[in-house]
């Protein structure tokens, strides 16, 4: 949801989550796209509020999971039938039923660990010094931000839009 | 939590069987008898082994549904608020499956081989299992397993509709401690039941793995049970405005699980065999790799597990009332399949399915859609007046 580094724009403060997101989705409505709401615990409905769309995540998983899948596979296969093939109960070398478990577990690495790795891409983490809008948004206030890049943006506008909707208090903010 | 309003609500329509619906049920019940006694007449052992295997089929639905309510009791779940009626409605067959029991001990000499004294006093390992496997003990367990399912039943189901008519919640309460007795009571009786119908059908073998392979089916197919009678209800807009597709969601969700855990238990009690290799344990897998079998076992792997799992994977497909409704259709075939797989080899070399099997689903078939259809009948189609109601009626999954 982060826009791009080092980019300004007005941000309204609430003092309500209900408010929030009430206010989100007018600000959406209004025709803002890349606008940001910033609360201190999770809002459930927020994400729907702010237009925002289901994260690829899934699909790295998903990818990821084939691959270990693959590798799993291979590293049996040519361990076991190709590099140093050993004789184990009269089995055949390339036995399905030995490699599934390999197969299952790297299924689940592979998954786990591209799942966390894309989580931390996609969420442009890790953020070791955010810009601070208000500090009490880590304790009991709500904001919107409305960044500068979106199109046809008007300072004076946003903030009277997010006055309108009832913001206790607007900022401008020259770095986010 | 989302943007749900709670408006007035419309009461959840009552659930009338039509005419047709009713003469479907008969004619099922109807042609399933007929076939049945033809059956008997014809080949009586492949009769009954076709008898037990809907029997066990239908009756781990019954139990399946008390153990679904049972856990959602257990969890304080509060999103599964309004399905659960759907779940207590398979009950209602348990009273039915109980006098199927009965029927079962006519047949049990056609299918056991261990109630053949003469076979016994020959078979050493037979002879040392006798003081369990023996046609006393054996009624015994099947009264004390229906006699507990039924009365856990009358307690938990019982105390659930009593609070539609006055809306305390001390019957929630109280089910919290029923739903943990039961659980317990559940692992032990199910675990054994299905060791004594099915498979003590080979007394020489045993897996001890074999009740937890059984419940994995049992819930597997409760789900896509439940998935269906869901999906009705919606199409047919009896619960407009009680359940949504965020509880379908929920549920596909419930039911990809237990087709992973499906696979899980499966695979672990074939790769402790093969790896052994001992031929006392291997009986069992190479009697289903020969005669057409093997194309069967090779079937529950795709179709019970491999493509119901992905077809499931998709978020867009769990929120699909005729998508769920036809994975769920799958998933029963393979159960049928599944029970089909573990009583038929016992009886053929080679894979058999006629009529004699079809009469037998046929006849229990309608037999469980009747009990069904007359619990929703009689009872409400939600349980409107739980006090967790408010949180499954505003029930969302988030992305």
């Amino acid at each position: 949801m982060a826009s791009g580094k080092k980019t300004g724009g007005v941000a309204g403060i609430w003092l309500d989550d209900h408010e929030l997101m009430v206010a989100a989705e007018k600000v959406r409505h209004a025709g803002y796209k890349h606008f940001d709401a910033i609360a201190p615990f999770p809002v459930h409905g927020l994400e729907e509020a702010c237009g925002v769309k289901r994260s690829s995540i899934p699909y790295v998983t998903f990818v990821a999971g084939c691959t270990g899948l693959a590798a799993g596979l291979a590293l049996t296969w040519w361990t076991s039938a190709i590099d140093w093939a050993l004789n184990v109960g009269g089995k055949p070398f390339v036995s399905g039923p030995a490699f599934v478990p390999i197969m299952f577990e790297l299924t689940i690495l592979f998954a786990a660990l591209a799942s966390v790795g894309a989580m931390f891409v996609f969420a442009r983490l890790p953020k070791i010094d955010p810009p601070i809008i208000d500090p009490d948004l880590t304790s009991h206030k709500f904001a919107i931000f409305i960044p500068e890049n979106e199109v046809n943006y008007d300072a004076g506008r946003a903030e009277q839009l997010l006055k309108s909707l009832g913001a206790v208090e607007t900022k401008r903010i020259s770095e986010y | 939590m989302a943007a749900h309003t709670s408006g007035p609500r419309p009461a959840p329509s009552t659930y009338t069987p039509s005419r047709r619906t009713k003469t479907v049920y008969a004619v099922m019940m109807f042609v399933g008898v007929l076939l049945f006694a033809l059956g008997l007449i014809k080949d009586p052992t492949r009769t009954w082994y076709s008898y037990l295997t809907s029997y066990f089929y239908f009756t781990s639905l019954a139990v399946g549904g008390l153990f679904f309510a049972a856990i959602q009791h257990i969890s304080k779940a509060g999103w599964s608020v309004v399905i659960r009626r759907f779940s207590e409605a398979m009950t209602a067959f348990l009273p039915v499956a109980a006098v199927a029991s009965i029927v079962l001990f006519f047949g049990a000499k056609s299918l056991y081989i261990w109630l053949d004294p003469e076979l016994v006093s020959h078979d050493k390992l037979l002879a040392g299992k006798a003081s369990y496997l023996n046609m006393t003990f054996f009624i015994v367990r099947m009264v004390l397993f229906f006699g507990l399912w039924i009365w856990f039943a009358k307690r938990i189901i019982g105390n659930s509709l009593k609070q539609d008519q006055d809306g305390s919640e001390k019957w929630t309460l109280k089910n919290v401690p029923n739903s943990i007795a039961f659980i317990l009571v559940f692992a032990l009786s199910y675990s054994l039941f299905s060791v004594d119908t099915l498979m003590s059908l080979q007394p020489h073998w045993y897996s001890t793995i074999w009740g937890v392979y059984c419940f994995a089916g049992l819930f597997q197919s409760t789900c896509a049970v439940l998935v269906i009678t869901v999906g009705y209800m919606i199409r047919k807009g009896l619960v407009r405005g009680w359940v949504n597709i965020e509880h379908l969601h929920d549920l596909a969700k419930f039911m990809k699980a237990f087709t992973i855990f499906y696979a899980y238990i499966a695979f672990s009690q074939f790769m402790l065999i093969w790896y052994a290799n001992l031929p006392e344990e291997t009986i069992f897998y190479l009697a289903r790799s020969g005669g057409g079998w093997m194309a069967a076992t090779i079937a529950l792997f795709v179709f019970k597990f491999a493509v119901p799992f992905l077809l499931l994977l998709p978020r867009a497909a769990k929120r699909s009332v005729a998508h769920t409704t036809l994975v769920s259709i799958l998933i029963l075939i393979m159960q049928y399949v599944d029970i089909h797989w573990m009583v038929y080899p016992n009886l053929s070399q080679t894979w058999i399915f006629s009529w004699y099997e079809i009469g037998t689903f046929l006849l229990f078939g309608g037999l469980f859609l009747w009990a069904i259809t007359s619990f929703f009948a009689k009872n409400s189609l939600v349980a409107t007046r739980d006090p967790r109601l408010e949180e499954s009626l505003n029930h969302h999954v988030v992305y």
